[in-house]
């Protein structure tokens, strides 16, 4: 095994326990409790992967979830699932990891020559070349850049079986985000306060900077302890809080270990959407990159990351480290490292002279004060440092690793989420953000208190000031209130018999951004943005941060540019000659990390895709053999066949217009009006009047919306003085309530109406046809269906097959006809009564196919031509429009435009030769050759009342062109139809059947 | 056996369903007719048990009564008579379909789907509320027997499917129908 490897025994692996994976297809072996960058630094494997856009080979650079290089493709059952992280990979036994974006291999990517002319490629280069040829750009350039940069390939498995992701809703008083010592306080305060607690936190386990620290285990466990005991806090453990958003509203993705997946089924992850009243922000500070030239060469990282690796896992970075760092916090993994007996190379600090270098030198390590490090020497690993001293002087040391830290940022994604402002803080040269109290409070590393004890005492304070402000609510919140009972008597009780150590004092920061020299320095190591293309930016006029951003795609890859993000400003700043607190840090938006899109998706896929309405009659339908059609959310019967073809269509057609047909039409929206202005607020809804409708009389109607365009048609029957049924299209029947409800409440809140939607209360069956009547005798009492004494729009309440319903003279198809209502229950009884009454007359069940061809032969519309861009004079139903008194629309719908000559307005259309088909959507043109659009077939069918295919289309200026003969093109079936232009009415255009 | 396997009965209850309202302005007399045919209106966000009916509210001035089983409209049209000039009420018994949950792990399974806060202590019995749960309406109601869900019917048989899909962690088991007063006579404390 090449490298340093394993030395010590970690916090988190099991020795006793070895894993074995495969890396790159070579076997390798790592422990229990490891992730896939501590397994790999385990074995001395330094290069991971090659760099997005000059492919320079590159290794490990942190020790979690803001890692920049180190992604990999994931081989499973699953299929090859790209950029997951190796340094938050858990590692389990078979685990098959492969790097990307190279080729042929990793060592030796031909792509690395992208680098030797790196000058011709600086950032945005493809706004400026590969202009020309315009055809290139498709066909050449893109697919070539594509192929060269990227990261890793998604190739899913077509059967992998893993469940999908579950959405899990937590309310909360305080959501506690961070598990580190100040998390934990916070958390043990609040518990204390009597409140319910989510601590969530992205590691596997509990801690955060306490895992680092010998000296805070105690601490750690006792509270761990206490917490763990304590019903109110639940502790979410690989929990990302993602997005913060309004309303104390947060998204938190829960990844599950190994284990737990293979526990539940092959469950992956739980997107957690949690309610919290307020949030206490402990999300510790990031330690960041420096830029200087070779910064990215496997085995320059982050000090933190190397201190985290030995701690955690018991795996040395390297055997000769040298550091580059400019705080005192920094010198933690010095000493750490040196204890566990790693010779150290030497320590470059920016600064002079600091506390943490003397104790350094009291302990023989070498500290090279005053110093800074502007080379990096070493093909695909890091073999030498060059040093430069503040006094000219540069010398080099030999290491086989340079461990960098440049400071701490506080973490604030979430903070300027909610809306917080940067603060710029020069103590600490870092941005933090204060929350808005109302929110919660930001506490610990996060807002720059640096130091495990103080962190602890600040989650604390900020727990104290939460539990102080929720009191009062508590108490009035009756049975809401939780909390309360245990607030009072545990507020201030909270002491630990366990402490944490003192913080050492220290020497502040030295603020180091950049150092420059002749080669790359990296600000964003996953976008490979280098220092000079951030001054290229500015020089091109791209001085904003968020505009630079956009340009250069600094902190716009997986990462979010976490470790170099506060850099990459800082160039911009020295470049643009302001101070650092003038530019300022890119807004971060959600989701702080990268989220599966199936976390997203939740278990809403596949079959609970979205919701099926089904019909009462559903199962009837279905073993009646009908084939269903998708309409929204309903599967309504499109044909009572599985056969293909218009055949089933048109016996089903036919029955209805020689005998009598029978249709469930329950999916119609119904909604109850009743109130003593229910008349005057119809007249308001419906372009026509209502008013005067008689009762037991319906009729049809049309709403607009505000606008003036047809928003609806239907029928509206008078069952009383003070009580109206409305009928909707079944597309609209959701649309229309909500229009009448606003209506209602915004528009007419003094009028005495109620509505109440009852569509799913009634069960409703037309029953169509020259035989209706006489099925109909045999089924419904109570009223007498003659045609003088019920006739055409009549509606009356009736007794149908024994059940109290509604008998509606109403048709949809042209023929005699009549919409029975009865209560869904009682659906299957009254049709299979209805069915057997018909039978002497070949009665036949229709669908949704047949519904249609009687439909556009008789020259109604529906969906097809309601289609929101149309008018009621589009459509020729302007004499419906009243001329006296307001209705919704009525303003709008008297716009010029909307009588324009020109507009596309209702027709019929025939082939004039009988034998041609008809397209839906084929376009309306003068002769083949023209390009030009009149309009387009909207609806079309064979006919079974007239000879070949009958249609309906909008078409400019329509009526005027009755009689001319135009193309229905259909260029994706190469069509050309030459047709008639004819009346939508083209079957029974006098309407004598209706009225039989 | 998952620890989540704690067990949740899934029953279907057949109950008449009506929707009264209040009239504008009327909502004090309706209450007070209410009072006198035995069963006070609950306060919004409530749900009340009195004289065999459930009455719940979770729209502002509407009630909706769950009443045993009558013949088709009649209950409706009992209440649409009493409460002439006050309110109106509409038989809703086919449009709305009730489904009880009891069992301990019933509030965990919900919470995969609902954003309400079912912890005991805040959706009490005696709250009800209207939401949404596998991207239909839903109407909760918390009762000594469990939790009562009001869905409409033509999208039940979905919710029902997606309950069932969730519930297999939690050992939930499709039972019998029950009838309003074997539920409301039920105390599953």
């Amino acid at each position: 095994m090449r490298g340093p490897g394993r030395i010590a025994r970690g916090l988190l692996t099991d020795a006793a326990r070895p894993v074995g994976f495969r890396f790159d297809g070579r076997p390798m072996r790592g422990l229990a409790g490891d992730t896939l960058a501590s397994a790999l630094l385990a074995n001395g494997k330094r290069l991971v992967a090659r760099s997005f856009k000059y492919h320079r080979p590159r290794g490990i650079v942190t020790s979690g979830p803001e890692e920049p290089c180190a992604l990999v493709d994931v081989i499973g059952n699953e299929g090859r699932e790209p950029n997951r992280l190796a340094t938050t990979l858990p590692l389990y036994e078979g685990l098959q990891a492969q790097s990307q974006n190279r080729w042929p291999s990793l060592e030796l990517d031909a792509r690395a020559l992208t680098d030797l002319v790196a000058r011709f490629l600086p950032a945005g280069f493809y706004y400026k070349t590969f202009m020309a040829p315009a055809w290139a750009w498709e066909r050449l350039y893109e697919p070539l850049i594509r192929r060269a940069a990227g990261l890793g390939t998604l190739r899913p498995s077509p059967a992998h079986g893993a469940a999908p992701a579950q959405t899990v809703h937590d309310h909360v008083d305080v959501l506690v985000v961070g598990a580190g010592a100040c998390g934990l306080a916070a958390a043990r305060r609040l518990a204390a306060s009597g409140m319910r607690v989510v601590l969530a936190d992205q590691d596997a386990v509990l801690g955060g900077g306490t895992l680092l620290n010998d000296g805070a285990t105690q601490w750690r466990e006792a509270v761990c302890a206490e917490l763990a005991g304590c019903a109110a806090v639940r502790s979410l453990l690989r929990t990302t809080v993602i997005g913060a958003y309004g309303h104390g509203v947060f998204a938190a993705l829960e990844e599950l270990a190994p284990a737990e997946t293979a526990a539940h089924g092959g469950l992956r992850e739980r997107l957690r959407v949690i309610r919290a009243r307020r949030v206490v922000l402990a999300t510790g500070a990031l330690e960041r990159l420096i830029a200087f030239p070779g910064n990215d060469l496997p085995g320059v990282m982050l000090a933190g990351a190397a201190l985290g690796f030995l701690r955690r896992y018991g795996v040395a970075v390297g055997r000769r480290p040298a550091f580059f760092l400019n705080t005192d916090e920094a010198y933690e993994a010095v000493f750490a490292l040196a204890s566990a007996g790693i010779g150290c190379a030497g320590v470059i600090d920016v600064r002079a002279s600091s506390l943490a270098a003397d104790r350094a030198r009291a302990q023989g390590i070498e500290v090279h004060g005053g110093a800074v490090v502007d080379a990096v020497s070493g093909g695909k690993r890091v073999r030498s440092i060059e040093i430069a001293g503040s006094d000219g002087r540069r010398w080099r040391i030999d290491a086989d690793c340079l461990l960098m830290s440049g400071g701490y940022s506080p973490a604030t994604a979430l903070a300027s989420q909610l809306g917080a402002q940067l603060r710029w803080q020069e103590a600490i040269a870092a941005f933090s953000a204060d929350l808005d109290p109302a929110f919660g409070q930001v506490a610990g590393a996060a807002r720059g208190i640096f130091g495990l004890a103080a962190a602890a005492r600040d989650g604390e304070a900020a727990a104290r000031a939460i539990a102080e402000a929720l009191r009062p609510a508590v108490g009035a919140a009756g049975p809401a209130g939780v909390v309360g009972a245990v607030g009072a008597a545990g507020a201030g009780a909270v002491r630990a018999a366990v402490e944490l150590p003192p913080d050492p004092e220290v020497t502040p920061i030295a603020p180091l951004w950049e150092v420059r020299g002749r080669g790359k320095a990296f600000v964003d190591l996953q976008n490979d943005v280098t220092a000079a293309d951030v001054r290229l930016a500015v020089r091109e006029g791209y001085t904003h941060v968020e505009h630079m951003k956009r340009y250069t795609t600094h902190g716009m890859a997986t990462d979010q540019g976490r470790v170099g993000g506060v850099v990459g400003s800082a160039v911009l700043a020295e470049a643009r000659g302001v101070p650092l607190a003038a530019v300022g840090m890119p807004k971060p938006r959600p989701f702080a990390q990268a989220v599966p899109f199936a976390a997203l998706a939740g278990g809403e896929v596949g079959e609970h895709f979205k919701p099926k309405r089904r019909l009462a009659l559903h199962d009837w339908h279905e073993q009646a053999g009908a084939t269903f059609a998708a309409a929204g959310l309903w599967l309504r019967p499109l044909v009572y066949s599985r056969q293909s073809g218009w055949d089933p269509v048109l016996g089903e057609a036919r029955a209805v217009r020689r005998s009598v047909g029978i249709a469930d039409v329950s999916t119609l929206g119904k909604i109850d009006v009743q109130g003593a202005d229910a008349a005057r607020f119809l007249d308001f809804i419906y372009a026509n009047t209502l008013s005067t409708l008689p009762i037991g009389r319906a009729r049809y109607g049309i709403m607009l919306r505000e606008d003036g365009m047809l928003l609806d048609d239907g029928t509206a029957s008078r069952l009383a003085a003070e009580h109206f049924l409305v009928t909707t299209t079944t597309a609209n029947g959701t649309a229309v309530f909500e229009h009448l409800e606003f209506h209602l409440q915004a528009v007419c809140p003094r009028f005495d109406v109620l509505l109440t939607d009852v569509a799913d209360h009634w069960a409703q069956f037309a029953v169509a046809g020259p035989r209706s009547r006489e099925v109909l005798g045999a089924v419904v009492a109570g009223i007498d269906l003659s045609a003088e004494a019920f006739p055409f729009m009549a509606a009356a309440g009736a007794t149908i097959a024994g059940v109290a319903g509604r008998v509606f003279r109403i048709s949809f198809s042209g023929e005699l006809a009549y919409e029975l209502a009865v209560p869904a229950q009682s659906a299957l009884p009254v049709w299979r009564a209805l069915l057997d009454a018909g039978r002497p007359f070949g009665i036949a069940a229709y669908g949704l196919d047949a519904l249609n061809t009687l439909r556009i032969e008789k020259g109604h519309v529906t969906g097809a031509e309601l289609n929101g861009n149309t008018n009621a004079l589009d459509l020729g139903l302007q004499r419906m429009l009243k001329t006296s008194g307001d209705f919704v629309g009525r303003a709008l719908s008297q716009r010029p435009g909307m009588s324009a000559p020109d507009r596309l307005q209702l027709v019929g259309v025939r082939p004039v030769d009988r034998t041609q088909p008809l397209r839906n959507g084929s376009q309306l043109v003068a002769a083949s050759a023209r390009r030009t659009s009149l309009g387009y077939v909207t609806s079309s069918t064979p006919s079974v009342g007239l000879e070949g295919w009958v249609g309906l289309a909008l078409l400019a200026g329509g009526r005027r062109r009755t009689g001319e003969r135009l193309i229905a093109a259909s260029p994706i079936d190469d069509a050309h139809t030459e047709i008639e232009i004819t009346s939508p009415h083209q079957f029974d255009p006098e309407n004598v059947r209706v009225r039989a | 056996m998952h620890a989540e396997l704690a067990g949740i009965r899934l029953e279907a209850c057949s109950a008449d369903i009506v929707e009264v309202s209040a009239r504008c302005g009327r909502a004090a007399d309706l209450a007070a007719l209410a009072r006198e045919m035995g069963s006070p209106l609950p306060a919004f966000g409530r749900a009340a048990i009195a004289g065999g009916r459930l009455a719940l509210c979770v729209r502002p001035e509407r009630w909706l009564l769950l009443e045993a089983r009558a013949p088709a409209g009649t209950t409706a049209a009992l209440w649409q008579a009493a409460c002439a000039g006050y309110g109106v009420a509409v038989d809703l018994s086919s449009g709305l379909a009730a489904l009880h949950l009891a069992g301990a792990a019933a509030r965990a399974m919900l919470a995969r789907t609902c954003r309400l806060d079912l912890d005991p202590c805040v959706f009490a019995q005696g709250v009800a509320a209207a939401t949404i749960m596998a991207q239909v309406p839903a109407t909760l109601a918390s009762l000594p027997s469990g939790l009562l869900l009001l869905t409409p019917s033509t999208t039940a048989r979905h919710l029902r499917e997606w309950l069932a899909a969730a519930g297999k962690a939690f050992g939930l088991s499709s039972e019998p129908d029950l009838t309003l007063a074997e539920l409301l006579g039920r105390d599953c404390r």
